[in-house]
């Protein structure tokens, strides 16, 4: 009897980069998504000045802190891939990068409509936006480093000293409201006298936010380090088959040429 | 023993290059356009980001606050102080128990309203500072609107100007 075995087809076409592990986290992520709409959206209070534009807070400062967390995640991983010599860490490192740039433009572009909301304009050059605005800048660069050709080991070995450096401009970005005066207002759950002025409700939206975007940063950071590891397998598949197709031209009778 | 001849074809095959060739430029031009936006960036911190503002009571004090210069001012809304006289919205903002008129051609976007700190964009002509840009600037105080504390608030910020 003649089988036809699909099964390897089927396989590959539904291979991806989820498991068991980042579904359950997938899963968690839409629920408290759900939850930081509800409480966003629903149950928390509007501002006594901003009135409802402070709902934007929900997004805008989680993004931020989970951005500055994806940066430290970079140069961390950065480290030990100088140490260790693992493209694990490099790719890790490379992900995290991508996450946090984009959080940092979403904060970017949050913080313009509220400041258009609440300030009346969409953008000043103060020093908290200028920071961030350069934070930004820099980690595009940092990826656009990351794309710039050679080996995999070129490119960890460049990029981990990129990311290690360019993390130190955190400090700068959160700490910019009081070195130097800002039109944006000083940090009110981190602020450093403790006195955290805010209403209690507001406080755990924006906690449910956190959580949120925590577990949305690692979701994404799981798949697109398993994407990367892809890519770089794709890429040495690449060159070891053309580097065998070159010694089997090379092995053939010149006979064949004609 | 046939030597290995890794040298590259002859003839590129133009459909199989254009790929790779964007993908090396790419980067290079994303960083080229990132080092001219970090150079603008850096001279907006520089000429405009440092020291954003002055206070009110820095007129003619504080280095970069002259009045004979275009200047960002910043002081707190004065209570009942806000008038529209034609077009123009007119109000006195205050800063460490200093006072300064402010003439406004227009209406101020943003929260604007007594009791809130602002900056104000202009330059002073006869004691009043002729203003075209006013921007508001949130406390770090996140209040509900329902909150018993906001006659307090409030009275606490215009008391603090």
């Amino acid at each position: 009897m003649t089988t036809i075995d699909k099964a390897p087809t089927v396989q590959s076409q539904r291979a991806g980069t989820g498991t068991r592990g980042t579904r359950i986290l997938g899963t968690l992520t839409i629920v408290s998504m759900v939850w930081l709409i509800a409480f966003g959206l629903g149950f928390s209070p509007a501002d006594r000045d901003q009135q409802e534009a402070v709902r934007i807070m929900y997004v805008h400062v989680p993004t931020i802190w989970i951005a500055y967390l994806a940066f430290v995640v970079t140069a961390v991983a950065s480290g030990f891939y100088l140490f260790k010599k693992s493209l694990g860490w490099d790719r890790l490192a490379g992900a995290s990068a991508e996450v946090g740039t984009v959080f940092v433009a979403l904060t970017l572009i949050v913080g313009a409509l509220w400041g258009r909301l609440t300030w009346g304009v969409f953008w000043q050059w103060d020093a908290r936006l200028t920071t961030t605005a350069l934070l930004f800048v820099t980690y595009v660069g940092y990826l656009a480093v990351r794309r710039l050709g050679g080996t995999h080991e070129q490119r960890a070995r460049r990029s981990a000293v990129i990311g290690l450096l360019a993390v130190l401009l955190i400090p700068l970005v959160h700490w910019s409201v009081r070195l130097w005066r800002s039109l944006h207002q000083e940090a009110t759950v981190l602020d450093p006298d403790g006195d955290i002025d805010m209403d209690g409700l507001m406080l755990f939206s924006l906690f449910v936010g956190v959580i949120a975007f925590t577990l949305f940063y690692v979701w994404l950071m799981l798949h697109r380090t398993r994407v990367m590891a892809m890519e770089d397998m794709m890429e040495d598949r690449g060159l070891d088959e053309a580097l065998a197709s070159r010694r089997r031209e090379a092995a053939m009778p010149d006979s064949e040429e004609n | 023993m046939t030597e290995m001849d890794l040298t590259p074809r002859g003839p590129a095959d133009p459909a199989a290059s254009a790929p790779r060739a964007k993908r090396k430029w790419m980067p290079i031009l994303v960083l080229a356009l990132v080092l001219v936006a970090g150079g603008v960036i850096v001279t907006q911190f520089l000429t405009s980001a440092v020291d954003y503002y002055c206070n009110v009571d820095e007129i003619g004090v504080r280095d970069g606050c002259n009045s004979e210069r275009r200047i960002r001012l910043q002081g707190t809304v004065d209570e009942n102080s806000i008038e529209k006289v034609g077009n123009a919205t007119v109000f006195t903002i205050s800063f460490n128990g200093e006072t300064i008129p402010v003439e406004y051609d227009g209406a101020p976007g943003g929260i604007f309203k007594e009791c809130i700190p602002v900056v104000v964009h202009g330059v002073i002509e006869d004691g009043t500072l002729q203003g075209d840009r006013v921007e508001v600037r949130h406390s770090d105080e996140y209040v509900s609107v329902n909150d018993e504390r906001i006659t307090d608030a409030e009275a606490v910020g215009c008391s603090s100007a």
